[in-house]
């Protein structure tokens, strides 16, 4: 009766599905967002099992599925899921969610498809301030991340003075270019201060290419606060985004002020990209592809597709991370290098298209 | 090809009998004179020589011939004084002065020489196809596109001549890949340069791989090519690239003229009886060969491409593409990074490729973002 009843289910979700299909309707955003989180879940299960070391899959599911009982009979496989592989899940997760939105609110504030914080800026000026911190002879964990935020507010600062100069506002891709030069520019300066200091070019080495690597659980304690003020702010400025994205006018007809909203929204971006860029390092285009995907999910709605970031980010970068764990065995890969590799072509299809989105 | 060639010769000798009508007339060509060559029996070879042109040409060449001797001169081994290293470079003087002076020093200058002019050319040919100033080979992906096949060849074969080759077939797969991605848009536009910047970070992306994945004395190896330095670069690539560089020049003085009109649109330029996608094609080939072989010796140092060009049209006339001009300025702004990274912190050295970076990002900046600016070169 019970497998008669499944069965059932089963076809009835089937029959739906491929209604969906004919009819051309997509299915409701609520499923949407509910398989995504399924599939959010398998993919920090495989990230939990597929490792660059010696501990394989078989090994790692037996250890997770009776996880206090792996301390005893196979204490490598424990150690590894434990002390290495559950704190860089948490890590991703952290990352993934925080550029995801960071790129969604950019995106929205500027107006502009194509504005991502990596590419922008924002992630070299906050990596920039970070090489500044070190040389200077700062090294406290913490001290990084709220440099690394300063950095990254500068960085957004110089955006939006761009984006306010007459003729860059109306033109996306102007604006794209410019952030690309300023990253380059940062770049190389940071480049610079690594050649003279050897000790802060140790310090950082690993540290500019990105990656999720050698980083400890205990690195995300002091990113909480700000973490949640984000959220917070976040969560309040949904809406006036939403009624910003009809027009300034609009906005003000609703009681909004958009440029109070506005600040908030650079704060807020400054929050998380500087935070993830604290301790995973500057990673590009998760913020482009992310909010792209969940737009395209979610359609046009600011507050839809930050619900739609919020699964996506972490999905994009777990799986990217897997990926770089498992393409070099046994050693890894910088996590920038695989979300370049799916981002770039993403930027590359937005921009050939004859019309650019508009937001 | 022939058919570019003979039509170029055609209006170049339409153009002179109009010159020449019209100096009998009025002498309303003040800016440039007639240069008479006699040739036996066949008629006279009658160059017009601009005189500004001229004049900035000669300054930078005077130029270059200051910075080769200061770059000569100069470094953290010995500083010579100026007989001294004229002597060195003849073979007098102490073994050491000779050894540093020759060994060291020259084929670094002469590295730094053809590189910044071949960067600078290849950025001159490939702004004035795509109408655009920014639109020089870094910024549209072929750097990075040369540097990763380079570094593939290093990590992979180990054979001393791959590079070369591999930088060449690099810069041609780049090049192919940011037209081809855009044929539909068109390559006036900025929505171009941002494809390129994709194209770009994919084989940046790829570089990043082929180093994490090799042995750390490969990586070494491979690492120069990343930065962007003239320290310690293969000989045999700095000659291919010499050879290359002459007939290069050549091409792009034969094309100037074609080149001149195509500033304009195509439609102009065909109405004038210049075969505009021909044209464009020889350029882009030859910007392709140049960028290529000019990364296998220095690595991408994409920034002369953009450098040289500005300040060779700032000396030189609006009225032409300064090609010669370009390549000289080139030159001089290669080996006046490369001695300012030599001598500014002098124990450490830095890499020609973040002093050009430094340089040239501002200005980027400035010509992208000053509304007044003019966008086309």
């Amino acid at each position: 009766m019970a497998s008669f009843m499944n069965r059932h289910a089963d076809s009835s979700v089937m029959v739906r599905l491929r209604a969906c299909l004919w009819s051309g309707k997509s299915p409701s955003p609520v499923a949407t967002w509910g398989l995504l989180m399924i599939l959010l879940a398998v993919i920090a299960l495989l990230s939990l099992l597929f490792g660059a070391g010696a501990v394989g899959p078989d090994r790692a599911w037996l250890a997770l599925s009776d996880f206090d009982a792996a301390a005893m009979h196979d204490s490598e496989a424990h150690f590894v899921i434990g002390e290495l592989r559950l704190p860089r899940l948490g890590i991703g997760l952290v990352v993934g969610i925080a550029l995801g939105i960071a790129g969604a609110l950019l995106q929205a504030v500027t107006r502009n498809p194509l504005a991502e914080p990596g590419l922008l800026g924002v992630s070299a000026g906050s990596a920039f301030a970070v090489t500044l911190a070190i040389l200077w002879g700062a090294d406290a964990a913490t001290l990084r991340i709220s440099v690394a935020q300063l950095g990254a507010l500068g960085g957004c600062l110089c955006v939006l003075a761009a984006a306010r100069l007459q003729g860059i506002g109306n033109d996306p891709v102007r604006l794209i270019l410019a952030g690309a030069i300023l990253s380059g520019l940062l770049h190389s300066l940071s480049s610079l201060i690594l050649l003279f200091d050897q000790y802060t070019a140790d310090e950082i080495r690993f540290w500019v290419v990105g990656s999720l690597a050698g980083r400890d659980a205990t690195d995300l304690m002091p990113l909480a606060p700000s973490l949640a003020l984000a959220a917070l702010l976040t969560v309040i400025l949904a809406r006036p985004l939403a009624a910003l994205a009809l027009g300034e006018h609009v906005a003000i007809g609703l009681g909004h002020h958009p440029r109070i909203v506005r600040f908030l929204v650079i704060v807020v971006v400054a929050l998380l990209v500087g935070g993830a860029t604290a301790i995973a390092g500057p990673v590009a285009f998760v913020g482009l592809v992310v909010p792209f995907a969940a737009r395209a999910l979610a359609g046009p709605d600011i507050r839809r597709t930050l619900w739609f970031c919020l699964p996506l980010g972490p999905i994009v970068v777990v799986s990217a991370d897997i990926v770089s764990r498992l393409v070099v065995q046994p050693s890894e890969l910088p996590l920038g290098v695989i979300t370049a590799l799916i981002g770039a072509p993403v930027l590359i299809a937005v921009v050939r298209r004859r019309r650019l989105p508009m937001l | 090809m022939s058919n570019t060639l003979s039509t170029t010769s055609r209006s170049t000798k339409h153009e002179v009998t109009l010159l020449s009508r019209t100096q009998t007339s009025s002498h309303t060509y003040t800016g440039k004179f007639l240069l008479t060559l006699p040739l036996g029996k066949r008629p006279p070879l009658r160059i017009i020589v601009d005189k500004r042109n001229l004049l900035a040409n000669l300054l930078m060449v005077g130029l270059l011939m200051l910075l080769t001797g200061i770059s000569l001169a100069t470094g953290s081994a010995a500083t010579l004084s100026g007989p001294a290293t004229l002597g060195a470079l003849l073979g007098h003087g102490s073994a050491l002065d000779i050894f540093v002076v020759r060994d060291l020093r020259l084929p670094r200058v002469v590295a730094g020489l053809v590189t910044g002019g071949a960067f600078a050319l290849a950025g001159c040919l490939m702004q004035t196809v795509a109408r655009n100033r920014l639109a020089t080979p870094g910024i549209v992906g072929l750097d990075n596109g040369a540097t990763a096949f380079a570094v593939a060849s290093v990590v992979g074969t180990g054979i001393s001549l791959a590079p070369p080759a591999m930088a060449l077939t690099g810069a041609a797969v780049a090049a192919a890949l940011t037209f081809g991605l855009t044929g539909s848009i068109g390559v006036r536009g900025y929505r171009f340069l941002v494809a390129g910047i994709g194209v770009g970070a994919v084989f940046g992306a790829i570089t990043q791989l082929m180093l994490t994945r090799v042995s750390i004395d490969a990586a070494n190896a491979a690492y120069p090519w990343t930065v962007g330095s003239l320290n310690a670069r293969p000989a045999h690539a700095v000659s291919i690239l010499s050879l290359a560089l002459l007939p290069a020049v050549l091409a792009a003085i034969r094309l100037t003229r074609s080149l001149t009109v195509m500033r304009l649109s195509d439609a102009v330029a065909i109405g004038l009886g210049v075969s505009a996608s021909r044209c464009r094609l020889m350029a882009l080939n030859v910007a392709v060969i140049l960028t290529g072989l000019a990364v296998a010796v220095a690595g991408p140092v994409g920034m002369v491409a953009l450098i040289g060009p500005e300040f060779a049209r700032q000396i030189s006339t609006r009225n032409t593409v300064p090609v010669v001009g370009a390549t000289l300025a080139g030159a001089i702004v290669m080996l006046a990074a490369d001695l300012l990274g030599r001598v500014i912190f002098a124990p450490i050295e830095v890499p020609v490729g973040i002093v050009t970076a430094l340089i040239g990002s501002p200005l980027l900046l400035w010509i992208l973002l000053n509304p007044n600016a003019r966008t086309t070169p």
